[in-house]
């Protein structure tokens, strides 16, 4: 683990301010990136290439430029499973569902509902649901119906402040959602509808984080939860049981959180991600001087910071992927404006 | 127009700007290169903003000071901290919000800057602070017509003579 390392192998310029997301689509042959520019961006690379070589002798360019619908910054953008689809959730307080047509990327429906500042959107696994959440401090459940319409089928009150991120477990019988009020919580579906079955943290000193949580992710195969905040801390909380019922599997999770890592960062961590291959990468606050890609790995228990890649953007990292089929490669993106794609070697 | 909030607030004078240390500008940059920033700069760029409510700027009514600035310009961060005239000063996190956006538009992009309430000045120190520190809220709020136009005005140049 010792001799990891992170070598940039693309700069993806374009966007005309800070690139608030990206996502890979699910065969990992398209990237999304969203920015204070209103516009999301699609990349791509000719080879849809994802060897360290064709990284280099090829360049990725950007294929589409999705504009003109959001009025305000878009947050966040998601694929649907099937990578026909993009949800992109905007401060403007929707969300719009994108298709790919006749190659040509059109905005086929509105999400409307939230108050204002739509921050997070994220498509359930088999594409039936999509949740988001927001400013208002609501987590909001929205079915697919025939015909391209999206109905909301549930709205989550229960965060006392605002909502920053929505994402599935990966068996998409759970949603778990965090932001501004410090807590976690954990929503199933009981049958008839979806109510809070866990909060993590909030319980004073110990509990959990003690500030803003701006990033959760689950590792690959379900069991763990990852999570990063304004504390400066990365925690990971262990699932304690899996009860299955012959209708829904309910995950709990443990008391407190399994592993705190701290120590490793000076400023807010935004984003996270658990990669395949069991590494989780961070992406962090920092001024020109310093911002880190780091690795934390999880064989035996052994918990460091694998590679810190100092100086990775000009400014504020905010959101960190990992390529769904090539663990190896790494998107980033900035307050600098760029999105940038990092090969672990 | 509604009450103000603290109707009498203490002015003091405009200090005259004394420099213990022969200013480094453009012309004799640092070592590295570029324009070495200090405490005393930052307080140039900030004591002029106009106060959301009286007709005096935050250094006339004391809530911003060269003393509580610092800068550690070798690893780009810049620290203010400022005190409303009165603890439940409903205007604090407009006057954080226009110090930020002042320095955001003044100073490199390599900087970054922390805007904090004096320990103790407010009744809500946590939350303003809280506030004040999450980018996303103060992107949104720029993005905020109204607001910004507010911002905006506590920016403006003081009217000619």
């Amino acid at each position: 683990m010792d001799n990891l390392s992170l070598e940039l192998v693309a700069n993806l310029t374009g966007h005309q301010d800070r690139v608030w997301s990206v996502a890979w689509s699910p065969k990992g042959d398209l990237l999304a990136s969203c920015s204070g520019d209103k516009t999301v961006r699609i990349w791509q690379h000719p080879a849809g290439g994802v060897q360290q070589q064709q990284q280099q002798q090829q360049q990725w360019y950007c294929c589409a430029i999705l504009d003109q619908c959001h009025s305000r910054t878009i947050r966040n953008i998601a694929w649907s499973p099937n990578g026909r689809a993009l949800a992109t959730a905007s401060f403007d307080a929707t969300v719009a569902i994108w298709e790919l047509s006749g190659g040509v990327w059109e905005q086929v429906a509105e999400l409307e509902g939230h108050e204002n500042e739509v921050k997070c959107t994220a498509w359930n696994p088999d594409g039936r649901l999509i949740a988001t959440c927001g400013r208002d401090r609501s987590v909001w459940i929205w079915e697919s119906m025939p015909g391209r319409e999206f109905e909301c089928v549930d709205v989550k009150q229960g965060h006392t402040q605002d909502v920053k991120v929505v994402r599935w477990h990966p068996g998409g019988e759970l949603l778990v959602s965090a932001g501004y009020d410090d807590t976690i919580k954990l929503w199933s579906y009981d049958g008839d509808e979806w109510g809070c079955s866990q909060t993590l943290g909030g319980y004073g000193p110990g509990s959990g984080h003690s500030s803003t949580v701006w990033d959760v992710c689950w590792d690959p195969p379900g069991q763990r939860l990852a999570s990063c905040s304004d504390d400066l801390t990365v925690k990971i909380w262990g699932s304690r049981s899996r009860m299955k019922t012959t209708t829904t599997t309910t995950t709990t999770i443990g008391g407190g959180p399994a592993v705190t890592l701290s120590g490793h960062h000076t400023r807010t961590i935004f984003s996270l991600d658990w990669g395949s291959h069991g590494l989780i990468a961070t992406g962090r606050g920092g001024g020109g001087w310093g911002v880190e890609g780091g690795c934390y790995g999880g064989a035996q228990e052994s918990w460091g910071l694998w590679v810190r890649v100092e100086g990775a953007h000009d400014g504020d990292v905010n959101c960190v992927r990992w390529h769904p089929v090539e663990p190896r490669l790494l998107a980033s993106c900035s307050d600098d404006g760029l999105v940038r794609l990092w090969w672990l070697k | 127009m509604a009450e103000l909030i603290n109707p009498n607030p203490v002015v003091h004078e405009r200090k005259s700007t004394v420099r213990s240390k022969p200013a480094q500008r453009p012309e004799a940059p640092g070592a590295d290169g570029r324009e070495t920033i200090d405490a005393l700069e930052i307080f140039d760029h900030i004591r002029d903003i106009n106060d959301p409510e009286h007709p005096y700027t935050l250094e006339q009514l004391n809530v911003v000071s060269e003393e509580q600035i610092h800068v550690d310009d070798v690893r780009g961060r810049v620290s203010v901290q400022f005190t409303p005239t009165v603890a439940h000063c409903s205007m604090a996190t407009l006057i954080g919000l226009s110090l930020r956006v002042k320095l955001l538009r003044s100073l490199p992009p390599r900087f970054k800057i922390d805007i904090k309430l004096s320990p103790g000045s407010h009744s809500s120190e946590a939350a303003v602070n809280k506030q004040l520190a999450d980018k996303e809220r103060v992107a949104a709020a720029l993005e905020n017509p109204n607001l910004l136009a507010m911002v905006n005005k506590c920016l403006a140049p003081p009217p000619q003579q």
